[in-house]
Formats: structure tokens, sequence, C-alpha cells
């Protein structure tokens, strides 16, 4: 019984350190729902590529960030008019994501991930749309290093956002909502 | 003679202090360079309390400073004041550069307005990303030398810089930190980035996630200060490991009255809005903290201890 429960403990806290199917490539790679994820993302990432080009270069005009902005948003925008919650985080990839956030923050680094949380500005009352803006002026949360160890590695446009319990896709060039899932940061 | 009794009215407002509390409006502040505070300081000599020896790097800090408030031109004009004595070169911006929207009219008022005088003497602004900034328009906005990057390094004399970003510390990045910080030969190495490890600051605190990621690589590797900012305070607390934390997020924005009684706690401002010299020579790292007023809050130096001191040490 003893050694039953050394045992569930152990694989309890190496779930929660994360490092079992999201980081070390191997793994992601052979797990259909992250692989699936992945395939996503790229889609996502090659239709921006093509309808709306490459990511813009350093400028000094303020000006030209603005417009390159807002020119890459259109173009997503329109070309993903129907773009809806859960194009990219289906079901089994939310759940999949459910269980890494809520396995970390039951974890052993619990404690230290909500204070982390907290000491980062919690960012709430914004409601995300998919494929509109986060909106301007608006802080972005950081996300605790140990969290984002548990997630899935993001080609470097996109970024995971978290707005109150709630886990966005962001992208950052265009300030666009990719995708997002509900009640991903299980409250205390 | 109507209009020399206006003129006079006017002189005599501006004598008392009879200002908005909304600060200047930008056009204001750039029109009119010296303002109370500064007037203060050009009074009197400044206080410089840096060696300025020959072939030091010389540098400013600032956090938290894109307000477009009063108190950011008038630390910005403390800094130029003490740029032309002191001669520093770049200044590195612990995030929270542009704070609320980011519109070109909101680059141009918090931060190209206030410190026009020091882009003009050429000095270089070295950003990292605080939780209010634009991930994507800040990094690659050309003067905040981003060079399109979110974390980056560089390099003066024997000083390498690690600019992070705390706000998305992934695992990339991560890695990046620690392959940087084994392979740099400087004798100095600084990080800086925008959510403090320590902090006795009420309103955040310290980011105890990050510290146990980060600590122990600034360890490894020979890290010997880090600047921080986020809580609008300035705090210099008791070196840990031997590694100095400073934490500098009074540039604009200021947090009254936010310390909680500590230990750790070397020296502390929450009273008034400031910035930071740091000249570098040799083995010795000197430190001046200035409030917007011009006044010297803090001052010292950090020491090096070169290879043979440490063998010498242990040997014994």
């Amino acid at each position: 019984m003893l050694l039953r429960s050394i045992i569930g403990s152990g694989i309890c806290m190496l779930l929660a350190s994360g490092n079992l199917l999201s980081q070390t490539g191997e793994n992601q790679k052979q797990d259909p729902i992250l692989k699936d994820f992945e395939a996503r993302v790229n889609n996502y990432l090659e239709l921006r590529k093509k309808e709306a080009g490459s990511p813009p270069r350093p400028t000094n005009s303020a000006d030209k960030l603005a417009q390159n902005r807002s020119q890459m948003a259109g173009k997503v925008r329109e070309v993903r008019s129907e773009a809806k919650q859960g194009d990219i985080f289906t079901p089994e990839i939310a759940n999949y994501f459910r269980h890494q956030t809520s396995a970390s923050l039951s974890g052993p680094n619990g404690n230290k991930i909500r204070a982390s949380l907290h000491h980062a500005e919690p960012v709430d009352g914004v409601a995300l749309k998919v494929n509109e803006p986060y909106p301007q002026g608006m802080p972005l949360q950081s996300i605790p290093p140990t969290l984002l160890s548990t997630l899935p590695r993001l080609p470097k446009e996109l970024q995971y956002r978290i707005v109150g319990s709630n886990l966005a896709l962001h992208d950052t060039a265009s300030n666009l909502i990719v995708d997002f899932i509900s009640n991903a940061i299980p409250t205390p | 003679m109507r209009k020399y009794f206006i003129f006079l009215l006017l002189f005599f407002f501006q004598l008392i202090g009879c200002q908005s509390e909304g600060g200047p409006s930008p056009q204001e502040a750039v029109a009119a360079p010296v303002s109370q505070a500064s007037a203060q300081t050009q009074g009197n000599e400044l206080d410089v309390r840096l060696p300025l020896e020959q072939q030091s790097v010389r540098f400013a800090v600032i956090g938290d400073s894109g307000t477009g408030d009063r108190p950011q031109y008038e630390v910005a004009q403390q800094m130029e004041l003490y740029r032309q004595k002191v001669g520093f070169d770049f200044v590195l911006m612990l995030g929270d550069n542009i704070y609320g929207g980011h519109r070109p009219k909101d680059f141009l008022n918090k931060f190209e307005r206030p410190y026009k005088p020091l882009l003009d003497a050429g000095v270089k602004f070295y950003a990292v990303l605080g939780n209010h900034d634009d991930p994507n328009d800040e990094r690659l906005y050309k003067p905040f030398n981003m060079n399109g990057e979110r974390y980056y390094t560089f390099r003066k004399g024997d000083v390498s810089f690690f600019a992070l970003d705390r706000t998305y510390m992934d695992p990339n990045q991560l890695e990046w930190v620690e392959q940087n910080l084994k392979s740099s030969k400087s004798k100095w190495k600084i990080s800086y980035f925008h959510h403090p490890l320590y902090s006795d600051g009420k309103s955040h605190g310290p980011d105890l996630d990050l510290r146990a990621r980060l600590a122990p690589l600034f360890k490894q590797y020979g890290v010997k200060a880090v600047f921080s900012g986020h809580e609008h305070v300035y705090e210099r607390l008791k070196p840990e490991d031997n590694i100095y934390y400073f934490i500098l997020g009074n540039s604009a924005k200021l947090m009254t009255h936010d310390f909680k009684s500590s230990q750790q706690m070397e020296k502390a401002l929450d009273t008034e809005q400031g910035f930071m010299l740091v000249e570098i020579s040799g083995d010795r790292l000197h430190y001046q903290t200035i409030s917007r007023r011009g006044e010297t809050v803090d001052s010292g130096k950090v020491e090096q201890q070169s290879r043979s001191s440490v063998a010498a040490a242990q040997a014994q």
C-alpha cells in the first residue's frame, strides 16, 4: 500500500513537472493530441504568411509599426473571418492543456506558481474573441516559467496568454487572439 | 500696460509653482527643458559620486518610465544634466517603457520627447519588455535597440549585458540564458528584466517562480548585478550569493509608502521618482541613484572578486 502510494506520488510529481509529454521533442511528436495541436498551429502560421507576408522588420517609425500591424491584422481577420473558438484548441487539445495547468498548480510548485501569477498583475474583465485584437493598452499577464514549461512549445510568432481563468493563443505581430480555452486556469 | 500686467501675473504663478497636477503637456516640457526640479540642481554643483575614470563603462538605468507625465520629464531632465557631466552613452530600460496604448503619439510623448536631449546626444537605449509593453511593436522599434528580439545580449568593454523578457520566460529563453551566460567571457555579467527576483514592495513582492529558475543560473555563471523594475520604488537589497539586486521601478511611476519591513533591504526609496547611474571600471562597479529633484539617494560600489583573490580565499 505504502509502495503504491509512493509510486503514485512520484508519477503525479513527474506529471506536475510537466516535462513528460510537453517539452522533450520526441514525446511531443509521438503524442497524437500534441501532433494535432502542432499541425493546427503551423497551418495558422502558413495561412498568415501566405495572406499577410512575413513579419515586418525593425523601424524607427512608430507610424510604420502601427501601419504594419493594422495591415497584417486586417488580412488575417479577413481570411479567417469564419474562425471560431476550438479551431486550434479542439476539445481534446483543450482537455490536455487543462490537465497540464491543473497538474502544475496542484503539484509541488503550485504555491510558487500561484504567487508568481499574482505577482504579475492578473488581467481580468477582458472578453476574449477569436480573430479579434487583444485590447490596446491592456497589460499582458506574465506566465510563470514553470507553468510555461509544461505547455507545448510554440513558434516565436505566437505566445500563450492568461486572461482571467482563460488561456489564449496570441499572435503578437497582428495582436489577434488566434484561439482560447475557457477556464484553463483552475481557481484555488 | 495691460499686457505687462498679465505677463507679471503669469510669471508670479509660475514662480509659486501653481501648476496643474496632471503633468506638463509634452510641448510644455520640451519647450522648457529646465523645470523647477532641474533648476534646483543647476543652481548648485551637480553631486557626482562616480570616479569618472578613463575608459570606464558608464550608463544610466530607468524603469517603469513610460507614462508621459511630468515626473517622467523631470527625471529625464535630470538625466540630461548628469549626462553632460558624467558622459554616459547608453541607458538600460527595465520595462513598462510605454504605458497605455501604443499609438505613434504614445511613442512620441512617452519616449521620444522626454528623452530628446539624450537621443540627440547619441545616447542609446536598450529596452526590455514589461507587462505594460507591446511585445511586438517595442521589439521592432529601432530606438529601443532590441533588433526585433524579445531577449538579447550586448557587450560594452568588459561588461556583458543580458536583457531578458520576463513577461514570457519560456523554455527556449531559459536555454538561451544558460547558453549565453555560460559562453560569455566578460569580466562583468549584468542581467536586467522587468519583474524582480527579490523585493520588499508590498504591491507585488518577489517573483518566486522566476527566482527558482534564474537565480541558480546567475550564481553558476557569475552574474554580479541584476536590475529590475515592476515595483514602483527604488530598492537595493543585501547581496544574495554575492549577486547585487537593484529595483528601479520609479522612473515615472511611484508607489508611495510601499515597503514592508525586511532584513534583506539595504537602501530604499518610495517617496520620489529617480534613476540610476552606473560606472564600471576594472574590478569595481560604482552606482549612484538620483531623485527627480537631483538629490543623491544612494551610492556605493560593488567589487568584483578577481580569480586570484577567489583562489586565495578558497586556499585559506
